[in-house]
């Protein structure tokens, strides 16, 4: 691992903090037009576009805004709710638990899934059981969650009556709500990386030292696990990070979906109120994950596979 | 499941969604008296909405507004991104192509449909407003994919000839580098369509860019979701046909780069 290379990395990763700072700025705040008038939306009342403008200083020009916002930010202060007053801190700590939950779940089974399926797919490369994979993988990848989670939903509870259609009546009285929005979370990630890890074994398989290392008689599963795997882990590691976008913004379909009290909820709820503090918070939090997800995957895909020239 | 077998599987799910959009709306014909939120018979084949609108009306209306929004704000991505991986690859500055394509990288960082919902929070975008987004969110990706295909383009012996005869940077950037660039752009057009269904239909659900019962399938499964034991099929079918547009598209465009790339290996 080159100094330069991780220098330059996270040098990318640090400009990419700055980019989502100033962007969730300037698309919320600093368009031109007045911010207060817009979003106060449908009732245009006077009493309220002043509450609003007092409420986020509009009246002070916005790189002087910006610079205050990011020195509270530095603070631990998100700003406070337009609608209820109430801390954003307090938003984000009412929508983490459930969320936290979620991806905790669903990261859980989506790396043994999906190395499991791409493992057999490699292994048995051209039989039936690998077109089989290969194909369903690539159609489910492209259908958007909320379709393919109202599908499973009719299908699955309300006439098999397997699981129940949502979690109206809350996680901890019945676990089995979390089922169909795991699974409906799964559905892409899985697809994407399994073809990944079975693209990248398929080349590893058939490098000269996997031959060499058969040849000396290494057992099978060394080879497989211990020699080819972590050559080919380096695209999917990298796609994992990718898809923590596809997770979120499947979090926040699947839980307006099944009615879970999370973030994406929490989020949702924001936008329709044009609660623009609390959108603010919410979409800081998740970009800089993003950001700080996607710098690791890299650094440890350049871990696996030091010699693979990387896409930035 | 061979190239032809995906490739008559992808057109046969994308045939029935796709004809419905295009060609729905000449056969909808005009509105009928509203009748009782989800209740069936006496003419409403698939029963009513939750407005008492006829289901099937509103099928054949609401696949339009989904494909030609993803059309354009893919058609939009590429104006934009085709110039600028073109001029990042075909400049003889180091930091000229630095300039063009590092803000690209730093862009990529902002998650696609928190994007969507941030602008939405504060200016409430129609659907033009929508295509643009859209658009905005696929031009880093397609850009890069212009720049690293012209890139070796722009390394062969022809452009160097074209330079010598000093042609016109138009003349070497369209006239010849981006003809020679026709099949990768056109693998990565699909890429980027089959993205951009996936927002759009995702954005309308979540209620971004479309009035609240407006006729199209991704808001019809969202408002007619309270309906679901008693009128099923007002939300199984546009979201069937949805769900089968985007993996129709997928397989049809993936059928079609194996077949361009032979017998090769599948990614």
């Amino acid at each position: 691992m080159t100094r330069a290379w991780v220098a330059r990395r996270l040098l990318l990763g640090a400009a990419q903090s700055a980019a989502v700072l100033v962007l969730v700025f300037v698309l919320t705040e600093a368009l031109p037009g007045d911010a207060a008038v817009a979003l106060a939306g449908d009732s245009p009342d006077p009493g309220r576009i002043a509450l609003i403008r007092a409420a986020m200083d509009l009246d002070r020009p916005p790189v002087e805004r910006f610079l205050d916002r990011l020195d509270a930010l530095l603070h631990g202060d998100l700003g406070r709710s337009l609608v209820t007053g109430r801390p954003v801190s307090g938003y984000l700590a009412d929508g983490f638990g459930v969320t936290l939950l979620l991806a905790v779940l669903t990261l859980a089974l989506l790396v043994p899934l999906s190395l499991w399926l791409g493992l057999t797919a490699a292994r048995r490369e051209g039989s039936g059981l690998d077109r089989v994979i290969s194909s369903a993988t690539l159609a489910v990848y492209a259908a958007p969650e909320f379709a393919l989670g109202v599908l499973l939903s009719t299908v699955l509870a309300l006439r098999l009556g397997w699981l129940p259609p949502t979690a109206v009546g809350g996680v901890a009285a019945d676990p089995t709500v979390l089922v169909l929005p795991v699974l409906v979370l799964l559905a892409r990630p899985v697809c994407s990386i399994s073809r990944l890890v079975r693209a990248g074994m398929i080349e590893a398989l058939a490098r000269p030292y996997v031959a060499q290392a058969r040849r000396y008689g290494v057992p099978e599963w060394r080879v497989v696990w211990l020699h080819a795997l972590p050559n080919a882990l380096a695209p999917a590691a990298q796609q994992l990070a990718r898809t923590c976008d596809w997770l979120l913004s499947g979090v926040v379909v699947v839980e307006a979906l099944f009615v879970l009290p999370g973030l994406g909820s929490v989020l949702l709820d924001a936008v329709a109120a044009r609660d623009v503090p609390v959108v603010q918070g919410l979409a800081l939090v998740f970009a800089l994950l993003t950001v700080v997800l996607n710098l690791g995957a890299d650094l440890v895909a350049r871990r696996f596979a030091p010699r693979t020239e990387l896409a930035r | 499941m061979t190239g032809r077998g995906r490739y008559a599987l992808g057109a046969a799910l994308v045939a029935v969604p796709l004809l419905l959009a295009l060609f729905g709306p000449l056969f909808a014909g005009g509105a009928g008296p509203r009748a009782v939120s989800f209740s069936g018979g006496a003419g409403h084949w698939l029963g009513t909405d939750f407005t008492g609108r006829d289901v099937w009306r509103q099928v054949l209306l609401g696949g339009r507004s989904v494909v030609l929004v993803a059309v354009a704000a893919t058609a939009l991505a590429y104006t934009a991104a085709l110039p600028l991986g073109l001029a990042a690859a075909l400049t003889r500055h180091g930091w000229l192509e630095e300039l063009l394509m590092r803000p690209l990288d730093v862009l990529l960082a902002v998650p696609s449909l928190i994007l969507v919902l941030l602008v939405a929070a504060a200016l409430e975008p129609g659907p033009v407003g929508v295509t643009v987004l859209v658009a905005l969110v696929a031009v880093p990706d397609a850009a890069r994919v212009v720049h690293a295909a012209a890139v070796e383009i722009a390394a062969r012996p022809a452009v160097e000839a074209l330079r010598m005869h000093r042609e016109s940077w138009a003349r070497i950037a369209f006239g010849y580098t981006a003809r020679e660039l026709r099949r990768t752009l056109a693998a990565d057009a699909g890429t980027r369509l089959v993205g951009a269904l996936y927002l759009v239909s995702t954005a309308a659900f979540l209620g971004v860019g479309v009035a609240p019962d407006a006729a199209d399938w991704a808001v019809m499964v969202d408002r007619n979701r309270p309906g679901l034991d008693l009128r099923p099929w007002a939300v199984v079918v546009p979201a069937a046909l949805i769900a089968g547009l985007a993996i129709g598209a997928n397989l049809l465009f993936d059928a079609a780069l194996q077949g361009r790339r032979g017998k090769g290996v599948e990614r």
